[in-house]
């Protein structure tokens, strides 16, 4: 203990340990480098953009150069005669956007979203959060969750692009909870900002290389992983699976599901004579009592064991979720945040796309699941 | 640790109190100086053989780090060691994820100062003879055109538009000039299969309109929803076919910081058709005449303005034009016309696009007008504030422009007819009086010789040079001698040299001069 260890400890160190030991250091640090700045695969470096003002629905490159001129955006010639948009998307490389409009954020919809199969190199995401509390606390949580799948996530994981949008308007609600959230004189509001809340998100997203859209509500926590293969397979200019929810049921002591989204319907002669009774701009609600249409809901349509690609035609869809041909969509049809032949959101959305020659399919028994607040 | 200063502790301390750093014990007094006994120095001491190992160590890991670099030579260990500061051009990250607040992209009045970016969409189809005149204007924008981006969308074109396009902007974004570089530019190419004949007059033709308006409404959504981004606060529509506009066209329209906003769009007519004329009709106020015909169409019928066929009675903007009113003076419309749309990009977020099927009974720009409206947005024209579009001539001003061409042309001719007629008369009449005057003279000549011959012959000589007649009827009969030399018809060219007056005057002239010698 009276003699002091330090310079003899060293004596008897070789330098070779010391070598071995500084190498060992690069190499941590090479991998420590390499885990936290995206480094990603040749194919996905290529499909990047040059230059910041570009279609978001491409990463671009971060300019690393902090000296000399910025050069001016090149002229980019985009041929949308070659935007394919098939049966079979993934082996004809489609781009998809997926867009959400989000109030809150569930940790399920986003494990729900990475289990998905489709490559997510072709996967573009779109989200639209309100400017206030609530949406606040979204972002930070939603952009967690991106840094850790953009970042440091395997890159199969990794989304070719995601756009985080915040609204430019106020939700015209102060609370986001169901109860006050299906009030019938509280939803052509409510409905009109969502439409504007989609039109803002799919406009300035949607870009020149976009084959699919497919709307997802950030409450939808289970779908199959094959989703988008699919919803896409059947080739419809609109296809929307039937939108359940799972909850406890408490006659029967056991977990059960319900049916959740009541907006995919088939039009009805009574829905028709009220409108036409209805003034300019009233609208059409469905899964009211006061207000009965008696239109063909895809929601009890629902068959035990029956083919999950069975299809059917519909008038009216929901927006919970819902694959849309891009060109549906470029040839302008949106959500009308007014009454569009006394139809509003997505209900209208089916209506217009409609008229423009589009006509919209859902599956009954094919199952999506909503969140159970 | 600090043993010193944690007075309870049981630890030893390791060093100081037992000893100094070099292994002697600590002599009974502290203060001695003196060493003591002499110690050579067999061994290094310990530091100087530690600062050796790492110099070494430095070098060694030195000469990895370079030979890593020529091995991985945009290796991301390069970058940590020099802090990123010396990384190449080359070396790029990608950024996959983007953040928008569209609360900062609202567009206000003056948009210039608060760097607000503009998306300008020029849809263009067989339009290669028009782009030279676009790029004029394209170059003279004064709003900075760092803060515009530029989207075309080129659909069914046989001509060489596509090509002439990019050779034109890849020209600008080359220009030494900073100033004149624009922001994205991006080019979309989409072929609709148009059945429609671009050319002017089946393009106006009434029968051809629903289809052709659907048609030229989906171009433009297609283009729009292709080029909008999240961090455009504008967006301006612009034909091609525009002949003069002020170059701060897009200052001017933002001033009056409206959701939706047009100029009035004229055209220059040649004088025989007037000079000038209403071009855009597209831009009007609703009436209720057109309204109630609107109630009698069936669900697919569009209302076209400016054809017999749907009288409206609608109060539009073009015929209110006063070329010395107020150019700030502003209308509320419903329909707007294309030529050159300024509105907020917030408008097309919300939804508003340029309906491809019959909305209201409109479709195409007066589609986007009265969706605009549906959605509370304000929509206003510019009486006063005029810009010109191109005159392309109609086949039925083609044809009356032949007709007068040909009339003119008739004109010209009978013009011709009439003074060459007129000529002939007066040369036949000049050549007599000419004659007259000739014949007369060298009567007069000959008369006057017999007589000065007769008095004195002394004279003669002097008065030659101020008797001009005399000399030419000499210089005359000089070159008919010489005529008569080279051979030829002496008689016909005698005729010919005095029936032209002019030659009789330079030979005058020629004469004088010889004469004059």
């Amino acid at each position: 203990m009276a003699r002091p260890m330090g310079p003899v400890r060293l004596k008897k160190t070789s330098p070779l340990t010391l070598v071995l030991g500084g190498a060992l250091c690069i190499f941590i640090l090479y991998f420590l480098i390499g885990s936290s700045a995206p480094d990603f695969s040749a194919s996905r470096k290529a499909s990047a953009a040059s230059h910041p003002l570009s279609p978001p629905t491409s990463p671009f490159r971060k300019s690393t150069s902090t000296s000399g001129k910025v050069k001016p955006p090149p002229v980019t010639r985009y041929n949308l005669n070659n935007v394919t948009i098939t049966h079979n998307p993934l082996d004809n490389r489609e781009n998809i956007l997926i867009l959400t409009p989000m109030a809150r954020f569930y940790q399920a919809y986003w494990d729900n979203l990475l289990k998905l199969t489709y490559s997510h190199e072709l996967i573009t995401l779109g989200f639209i959060l309100p400017k206030n509390k609530e949406g606040n606390t979204a972002t930070t949580e939603l952009q967690k969750q991106i840094a850790k799948t953009q970042q440091y996530g395997p890159e199969k994981d990794r989304f070719k692009s995601i756009i985080i949008l915040r609204q430019d308007f106020d939700p015209p609600l102060p609370s986001q909870d169901e109860g006050e959230r299906h009030k019938m004189q509280n939803q052509k509001i409510r409905r009109a900002a969502m439409a504007k809340a989609r039109n803002s998100l799919l406009f300035t997203t949607l870009g020149p290389s976009t084959s699919w859209v497919l709307w997802l509500d950030a409450d939808i926590i289970e779908t199959p992983p094959t989703l988008i293969q699919d919803l896409a397979f059947h080739d419809k200019p609109l296809i929307a699976p039937n939108c359940f929810q799972r909850y406890y049921n408490t006659e029967r002591k056991v977990m059960d599901e319900r049916a959740y989204d009541f907006n995919n319907w088939q039009d009805s002669p009574t829905a028709q004579e009220l409108a036409s009774k209805m003034g300019y701009d009233d609208i059409l609600l469905e899964g009211y009592a006061d207000m009965a249409t008696y239109r063909a809901l895809m929601a009890y349509m629902y068959e035990e064991g029956a083919d999950i690609h069975h299809e059917v035609p519909l008038d009216g869809v929901g927006g919970t979720a819902l694959l849309v041909k891009a060109d549906v969509h470029r040839d302008g049809a949106m959500f009308p945040p007014f009454a569009f032949y006394h139809l509003i959101e997505t209900e209208g959305f089916a209506k217009m796309a409609k008229r423009l020659g589009w006509q919209a399919a859902g599956l009954p028994n094919y199952k999506v699941y909503h969140y159970n607040e | 640790m600090l043993p010193f200063t944690s007075s309870g502790s049981k630890v030893v301390p390791r060093h100081h109190v037992s000893g100094y750093s070099n292994g002697y014990p600590r002599a009974g007094n502290t203060f001695e100086i003196s060493p003591h006994r002499f110690q050579p120095r067999g061994t290094t001491p310990s530091h100087r053989r530690r600062r050796r190992l790492l110099i070494r160590l430095g070098g060694i890991v030195a000469v990895c780090a370079l030979f890593g670099l020529f091995v991985w030579p945009r290796g991301s260990i390069f970058s940590l060691f020099s802090f990123g500061l010396f990384s190449s051009g080359d070396d790029f990250q990608l950024e996959t994820v983007r953040y928008y607040d569209l609360s900062n992209v609202q567009g206000t009045a003056r948009g210039w100062e608060r760097e607000e970016r503009i998306l300008l969409c020029v849809p263009l189809r067989d339009a290669e003879s028009h782009l030279p005149m676009f790029f004029s204007h394209l170059r003279n924008f004064t709003y900075p055109h760092h803060l515009i981006d530029l989207a075309f969308l080129v659909s069914d074109s046989k001509d060489r538009t596509l090509q002439v396009l990019v050779d034109n902007l890849e020209n600008i974004q080359a220009d030494e000039d900073d100033v004149q570089h624009y922001g994205e530019i991006s080019i979309i190419e989409k072929d609709f299969g148009q059945k429609v004949n671009q050319d002017v007059e089946s393009r106006h033709g009434f029968a051809a309109q629903a289809s052709r308006r659907k048609l030229m409404a989906q171009a433009r959504n297609w283009l729009l929803s292709a080029a909008l981004r999240p961090y455009h606060s504008w967006v301006y529509w612009r034909d091609v076919d525009v002949e003069t506009a002020p170059f701060t066209i897009l200052e001017d329209l933002m001033r009056h910081n409206k959701d939706v906003i047009v100029p009035n769009v004229w055209r220059p007519l040649p004088d025989w058709l007037g000079g000038e004329q209403p071009y855009d009709l597209n831009s009007w106020q609703e009436s209720d005449t057109a309204l109630a015909l609107a109630e009698t169409l069936d669900e697919d019928a569009v209302i076209v303005e400016g054809y017999a066929e749907y009288a409206t009675w609608r109060p539009h903007l073009a015929y209110l034009r006063d070329p010395y009113g107020d150019p700030d003076m502003e209308m509320e419309i419903d329909g707007v016309g294309g030529v050159s749309i300024l509105a907020k990009a917030g408008v097309f977020r919300s939804g508003v696009h340029f309906p491809a099927f019959s909305f209201e009974k409109h479709a195409e720009t007066e589609g986007f007008g009265k969706m605009a409206r549906r959605m509370q947005y304000s929509v206003v024209g510019l009486p006063h504030y005029t810009i010109w579009h191109l005159y392309e001539p109609s086949v039925d001003d083609i044809k009356h422009m032949e007709q007068m061409e040909q009339e003119r042309l008739a004109h010209e001719q009978e013009e011709k007819e009439k003074a060459e007629k007129a000529k002939k008369l007066k040369e036949s009449f000049g050549d007599a009086t000419s004659q007259w005057e000739k014949d007369k003279t060298q009567m007069q000549d000959i008369a006057m010789k017999e007589k000065n011959e007769a008095l004195t012959k002394s004279k003669e000589k002097s008065e030659k040079p101020d008797r001009p007649a005399e000399a030419l009827a000499k210089a005359q009969r000089e070159e008919v001698a010489e005529k008569a030399e080279k051979g030829g018809g002496v008689v016909d060219k005698v005729e010919k040299v005095v029936g032209k007056g002019e030659k009789v005057a330079e030979k005058k002239e020629k004469a004088h001069e010889a004469g004059g010698k």
